[in-house]
């Protein structure tokens, strides 16, 4: 097979990718955003009538609205550090997923920035949270971790979408000759002018290395100042210099088992499996090992740090509730999840085996959501003053929202997959052409 | 220039539109309706934007505390206590905080009803409903004697004397006036009557009690003058050592006023006797060599030959405990025992408090704590025979007028008494109640009485102490005062009764003379000024002549000196306490929302009644807090939900007064009603209801968050937080802050309803109060004790915002919507809210409530608001201010008057009305104020001062002597 042979069959590829939609896909499309309107209605009651609907009340002011947020940052976490962080390493096997992972990265940071809108007291003034110049003279308070959230996640919304748009244009102009009617003007556009001249080429490369370069600090700093939402407090629970290191591994390793839960299906609904390979999965997999050997080993960590402490200090107190108390089947699972999961990956055979592969990703990805609302919830049901303490249970509203985010992301997703090539053309033909060049080398060698 | 018709809109057609527009405009049905009335004569006194004060009384029980009323633009927003009135001296309870709301509740009658043939209260007016009301009265006179009965609460004032010129006009007898004050301690009027002669409740003065009992005697809640007692209690308080004034607590259940004891002798109910009777015993044994009065000396054979282990035997609790108190009480005179109250007004109670007014005359007592010679025989109440002689003489269709004057016989009245049935005899029961009540509902024609704050007249507590009761303003409906409408009704009979008119006014400016009489001792010359001076003060206060002090008949004590029935064994029945809360009182005004909606300080409960069981209880029945459980005695059944409580003993359960204990108490047959001691079964339901419950965890966890002191170890350890890297924050002018006594303070709410008065704190509902979403900026947490299981120590612990120096909630702002000021306040500014709610999470002493959902203020409640507080909508966190708006309007006054602030300008509204006075608010910046003293003694401690929040308030630990 020639380089230009292997171009053009990764190009069909991809672009069979695009073709006409079947009813699977209508159907899923359909029902992602029924979930999301649904969520969208539930989420009216509470701009309607007040936050009444929630399960939340003193002292658990937070509860699914912020688990879910907190999820949703992670979840963004894998894609930038799939394209970029390994792009400086030049780790091969990402070629295959990074566009899938920051299609993911895009969405999920949309998905996560409802949260902190959706979760306020008064939605309608979400925007006092932001900078802007105003005749009353107020200004926001830079202390709270909340408006550094704000800086964090809108940082990253703008970095990743432009990461995830310049490693489009290319694509995007190779699409844009075949394409007809609306996709000929949107690839028009994704493509910025694209022509593939050498002086572009070399603009490109180094714009993507500058982006690459930019958007790696994120990847630690983004779920950092989210997990500083919790250790700047003083709440037993959340009051830990562990949390920013082991926020940044958990929201790794959530984001790349979302990564290969949407990759497992995806490979083989879209026939992709020619170019996003088991040995693909295998190097994921391997990062799920890693990122869920940190994450228990920060669970270990916060536990026998508590364990220490006298019998009547706080900390311990929430630690032992969270095991024994009323959230204790959360718990649990969440160990069982995403301490278990990773663990059972160690086994070559389990990671090999694509459906196992798949449960346990899904599991971790329960386990995650489990991990969060173990933090926020048990931490402020068990508060200093005993009298206080109380049961959070969220009610219908919240799960309706929580869900409908899933579905929103999942309808995001499935409009984003028939309109972006899932995978990168351009650097699967880079690396086909660098293939095709070695073994010619080799044969001429050979032949010699 | 085109052609003028191919513009659009021409100078023509634009003249044509605007034209018609204005037109429009000018014909809208608005325009014509709006219209400002300027105020030409600005009413007197009343200045925008500035409170105006009136002195009066509150009526919500007997005690009749002073109040001063503060109303703005013409309408009462607040009531606080009169601190010149001798009884309240400034403070009022919960109840009386809480008056306001009936003056505003939404139910209240607007005008006269009748009950018309369909069987519905239909509007009259107010002629046709007096001549209907004078023909029934001259119909039924004509009949003979008892066919018109009154029953009335007490009345020690114009009321009474305008309701017995009335009877007698209408040709009743005495005996036909019926005075029914449920919790009346009628068992000690009995025993004075017998023991001294002299058929009145003496008055108790605790100021110089060394030692108190009480057996059953909740002067906390509800016993005599609350207020006033827990005032006396407290000022013996808050010191180490054996100058501390002392409480013990005798009674089955641990009731609030037992919280504030020092010992809790558990005793069996009914046992109370046996105990009095111990100390008794205790203090004649010759053994003893105890000295006592040599009246009481004659009666040492009949208590002696009991023997001590029967007599403990009989109250159910070790000898050693009795002998001991008997010692103390011996050691510390004077001291004052009180008996019975409802938690020990068993059908023995007569005996009961015979025998504890014997240990009072032994003790020398009489005439120091427990003083005679001061009730003003201005009114008494009925016993329980002649309420049951009424209720029948009602059922056998004796009767053809009865008259409810704020008497509520079905709200109040054990329902095995049968009043229903009896009222459903009358031909005509007319109510003068202010809104619904279970006794409207058989009355045939409703004439709403005014309000008091809207009321002229006056009482007559207690010898010395004249209350004047003034309207504070207009009244809001078309309601007439009770007094008016008997003698209108009067005037209409013939021959018309004697009253030289018909307004109140004139009724309390007649009795005027004969009060400025007593107070001056002689009759003032020109009594207007005199009177005047009164009703701007509140009322007549003067040092009545002593009476000579009653002698003992040893011959009649003898018959309450047998001993107490002993329990009958092996019985499996429980006996039930019922018991009143500082809340609830005796009922009436229990439906009030304030009252309902802040917690009991003992089980948390709000909106809901419990059924208090021991834990071993509630093991051998299989239930838990929140399981609905059967209840029942010989005379009914109800279903109430169970809550578990080491406060009460394995063979008692505890019941709060209202519906469901008058449905299962007995109707009694002696002289007084019987609260406690009925045998009840509990049985498990099966059922579950979430009781809306303020508490999570009862317990402390080792935590060690609410400490006490002994005299051994008198201050609280506390950790050394020197170490800072930050620079003190500046406090130029001010730095406010709080000292909260919790060796004074008795859990009895009147802070936290007065809160609720003062900030507009909604109120939300019991749907709300499940889900833990109750609304009120101070709260009464109270811990039981340890660990689950443990001993009972309970604790309680005041708790609003405590205006951190190093608030937490503040930098995790992100809208600068709480900040601290340069006064030291932790604000929160509503409007900048956005509802994050990380202030709350951060917030390590959970203190901040958030607004869910929007709050009601039903029409015409939303009239109480206080102008001076902004309303909160929802979606934003709001808490404790430090009354703000009082520390405001105290610095504009001072700057008017060119004067800098002093000590005690600023009051909170808890500080305010805190019977106990246990909150003192003021300035730290001042060492001098009482808060920095305060805040340097030796039991101040912060609430989890390890946070170093570096709160404003300090407490001071309760100091707990431990038993040898």
């Amino acid at each position: 097979m020639t380089a230009s042979d292997s171009f053009r069959s990764i190009e069909e590829t991809v672009r069979a990718t695009h073709g006409r939609p079947g009813l699977a896909y209508w159907l899923g499309l359909a029902l992602a955003g029924g979930l999301a309107a649904f969520g969208g209605w539930a989420y009216s009651l509470i701009v309607r009538t007040g936050l009444h609907w929630t399960g939340l009340q003193r002292p658990g002011m937070w509860g699914n609205l912020i688990t879910d947020f907190v999820f949703w940052v992670g979840i963004a976490h894998s894609g930038t550090l799939i394209s970029a962080i390994l792009y400086l390493f030049r780790a091969r096997f990402r070629t295959a997923v990074y566009r899938v992972a920051e299609m993911m990265t895009v969405f999920a940071v949309m998905t996560a920035g409802l949260y902190p809108i959706l979760h306020l007291g008064r939605p309608w003034f979400a925007y006092w949270l932001f900078p802007y110049p105003n005749q009353r003279e107020l200004w926001m308070n830079f202390r709270s971790p909340l408006i550094w959230d704000v800086f964090a996640v809108s940082t990253y919304l703008i970095v990743s979408t432009v990461f995830l748009l310049v490693g489009v244009a290319p694509d995007a102009a190779a699409l844009r000759g075949r394409a007809t009617g609306w996709r000929r003007r949107l690839y028009s556009f994704l493509a910025f002018g694209w022509h593939g001249t050498d002086e572009q080429w070399r603009h490109y490369t180094r714009a993507y290395l500058f982006f690459a370069a930019f958007a790696t600090p994120l990847v630690v700093s983004v779920h950092s100042v989210v997990s500083w939402d919790f250790a700047v407090s003083v709440l037993p629970g959340w009051h830990s210099t562990l949390f920013p290191p082991y926020f940044v591994a958990g929201a790794i390793l959530s984001g790349v088992a979302m990564v290969i839960t949407i990759l497992v299906p995806l490979r083989r609904a879209f026939r992709l499996e020619d170019l996003i390979t088991p040995r693909h999965l295998d190097m994921l997999a391997r990062l799920v090992i890693l990122t869920g050997l940190i994450v228990t080993y920060s669970y270990a960590t916060e536990i026998l740090l508590a364990a220490q402490e006298p019998a009547s200090d706080p900390e311990r107190s929430t630690f032992l509730y969270r095991m024994t108390g009323p959230y204790a089947p959360v718990f649990w699972t969440m160990i069982a999840c995403n301490c278990g999961g990773p663990i059972l990956l160690l086994s070559r055979r389990v990671r090999r085996s694509t459906p196992a592969l798949l449960v346990i990703c899904v599991a971790i990805n329960v386990g995650m959501w489990l991990e969060r609302f173990n933090i926020v919830v048990t931490s402020l049901s068990h508060d200093r003053l005993p009298f206080d303490w109380r049961v959070y249970v969220p009610t219908w509203v919240e799960w309706a929202v929580t869900f409908g985010a899933f579905g929103w992301f999942f309808f995001l997703f499935l409009v984003g997959l028939k309109l972006l090539p899932p995978v990168s053309i351009a650097e699967l033909k880079e690396e086909a052409a660098h293939l095709a060049a070695h073994a010619g080398a080799e044969e001429a060698s050979r032949g010699r | 220039m085109s052609d003028p018709s191919q513009r659009l809109l021409g100078r023509r057609a634009f003249l044509q539109v605007a034209g018609a527009a204005g037109a429009a405009a000018g014909c809208s049905p608005k325009a014509a309706t709006e219209r400002l009335v300027p105020w030409m004569v600005a009413p007197e006194d009343i200045i925008p934007g500035r409170p105006l004060f009136y002195r009066t009384a509150c009526r919500e029980c007997s005690a009749g505390c002073g109040v001063t009323a503060r109303t703005r633009e013409g309408r009462a927003t607040k009531l606080e206590g009169n601190p010149e009135d001798p009884i309240g001296r400034g403070a009022l309870c919960a109840r009386g905080q809480a008056a306001i709301q009936s003056l505003y509740h939404p139910e209240r009658f607007k005008g006269p009803l009748r009950r018309g043939a369909g069987g519905a209260l239909a509007p009259v007016s107010w002629d046709e409903a007096e001549d209907a009301l004078a023909k029934a009265i001259a119909a039924a006179r004509a009949k003979g004697p008892g066919r018109i009965r009154l029953l009335t609460r007490l009345e020690p004032g114009s009321t009474g004397a305008v309701q017995r010129t009335f009877m007698q006009a209408a040709g009743a007898r005495p005996e036909d006036r019926v005075v029914l004050e449920p919790l009346d301690p009628a068992p000690l009027r009995a025993a004075s009557e017998a023991l001294l002669g002299v058929a009145e409740l003496p008055v108790v003065d605790l100021s110089a009690a060394r030692t108190v009992v009480a057996f059953g005697a909740d002067l906390v809640e509800t016993w005599r003058s609350p207020v006033e007692l827990a005032r006396q209690l407290a000022d013996g308080r808050g010191r180490l050592g054996a100058e501390r004034r002392r409480l013990a607590w005798v009674g089955p259940r641990l009731a609030l006023t037992g919280v504030s004891a020092d010992r809790w002798i558990a005793c069996r109910s009914g046992g109370e006797r046996a105990v009095a009777l111990g100390v008794l015993r205790g203090l004649l044994d010759p053994a003893s060599g105890i000295e006592v009065a040599e009246e009481v000396r004659p009666l040492a054979p009949l208590v002696l030959r009991h023997a001590p282990a029967e007599l403990a035997a009989r109250a159910g609790v070790a000898w050693p405990g009795i002998e001991r108190l008997a010692r103390e009480l011996a050691a510390r005179r004077p001291s004052a025992l009180l008996a019975p109250g409802p938690q020990s007004q068993a059908p023995d109670a007569t005996a009961l408090a015979a025998v504890v007014l014997l240990v009072n005359l032994a003790l020398g007592n009489v005439g120091r704590t427990v003083r005679y010679g001061l009730d003003p025989g201005a009114d008494a109440p009925s016993s329980a025979a002649e309420v049951r002689a009424l209720v029948s003489a009602l059922g056998a269709g004796e009767v053809d007028v009865l008259l409810l004057q704020h008497a509520d016989p079905l709200g109040t009245l054990p329902a095995a008494l049968g009043v229903r049935e009896a009222l459903a005899r009358v031909p005509l029961v007319v109510s003068f109640a202010l809104r619904p009540d279970p006794s409207t509902g058989a009355a045939h024609l409703v004439l709403p009485d005014h309000h008091a704050l809207e009321a002229f007249e006056d009482l007559v507590p207690r010898r010395g102490v004249v209350a004047l009761v003034q309207p504070v303003m207009a009244p809001l409906a078309d309601t007439r005062q009770a007094s008016q409408v008997l003698m209108e009704v009067g005037a209409k009979l013939t021959p018309p009764a004697p009253f030289p008119s018909t307004d109140p006014f004139d009724v309390v400016q007649a009795r005027a003379a004969e009060h400025a009489r007593a107070a001056l001792g002689a009759a003032p010359p020109d009594l207007a000024p005199v009177h005047r001076a009164a009703l701007q003060r509140g009322g007549y206060w003067f040092e009545p002549k002593a009476a000579p002090a009653p002698a003992l008949r040893a011959a009649a004590a003898a018959p309450y000196l047998d001993l107490p029935p002993a329990p009958a064994p092996g019985a499996r029945a429980l006996a039930l306490v019922v018991f009143p809360t500082p809340l609830r009182g005796d009922g009436r005004g229990a439906d009030l929302p304030w009252l309902r909606e802040v917690p009991d300080a003992l089980s948390s409960v709000s909106w809901s009644p419990w059924l208090e069981l021991s834990p071993a209880t509630a093991r051998r029945l299989g239930v838990r807090t929140g399981d609905v459980v059967a209840v029942a005695t010989a005379a009914g059944r109800v279903e109430v939900p169970a809550y578990v409580s080491p406060g009460v003993r394995d063979d008692a359960a505890g019941l709060p007064l209202g519906p469901e204990a008058l449905a299962l108490l007995p109707a009694g047959d002696g002289a007084h009603l019987v609260w406690a001691g009925a045998p009840v079964t509990v049985t498990s339901t099966g059922k579950r209801t979430r009781l809306p419950l303020l508490e999570g965890s009862p317990y402390q966890h080792g935590r060690q968050l609410v400490p006490t002191v002994t005299a051994a170890a008198p201050s609280p350890p506390r950790p050394d937080l020197s170490a800072t890297m930050y620079p003190e924050p500046v406090h130029p002018e001010h730095r406010w802050a709080m000292a909260i006594d919790l060796d004074r303070c008795t859990g009895c709410q009147a802070c936290v309803v007065a809160c609720h008065a003062e900030n507009n704190v909604p109120v939300m509902g019991p749907d709300a109060a499940r889900e833990g979403r109750y609304m009120g900026w101070l709260k009464v947490e109270r811990y039981l004790g340890d660990e689950p299981g443990g001993a009972l120590d309970v604790r309680l612990l005041l708790m609003l915002c405590q205006h951190c120096t190093n608030g937490p909630c503040e930098p995790v702002c992100p809208v600068y919507a709480t900040y601290h000021t340069a006064e030291g306040l932790n604000t929160q500014i509503y409007n900048r809210c956005v509802g994050t709610r990380y202030c709350s999470n951060n917030c390590p002493y959970k203190v901040r409530t958030f607004n869910w959902r929007d709050a009601r203020f039903e029409r015409p409640l939303d009239l109480q608001l206080n102008p001076d507080v902004t309303v909160r909508s929802r979606g934003v966190m709001e808490k404790c201010t430090f009354c703000i708006q009082r520390i405001r309007y105290a610095e504009n006054e001072a700057r008017d008057e060119g004067r800098p602030l002093a000590d005690g300008d600023v009051v909170t509204a808890c500080a305010q009305t805190c019977p106990t006075r246990a909150i003192v608010f003021g300035d730290a910046k001042d060492p001098a104020s009482r808060v920095s003293r305060l805040s340097r003694d030796g039991r101040a401690f912060r609430a989890l001062e390890e946070v170093n929040a570096r709160p404003a308030i300090a407490y001071l630990a309760r100091v707990k002597e431990r038993e040898p």
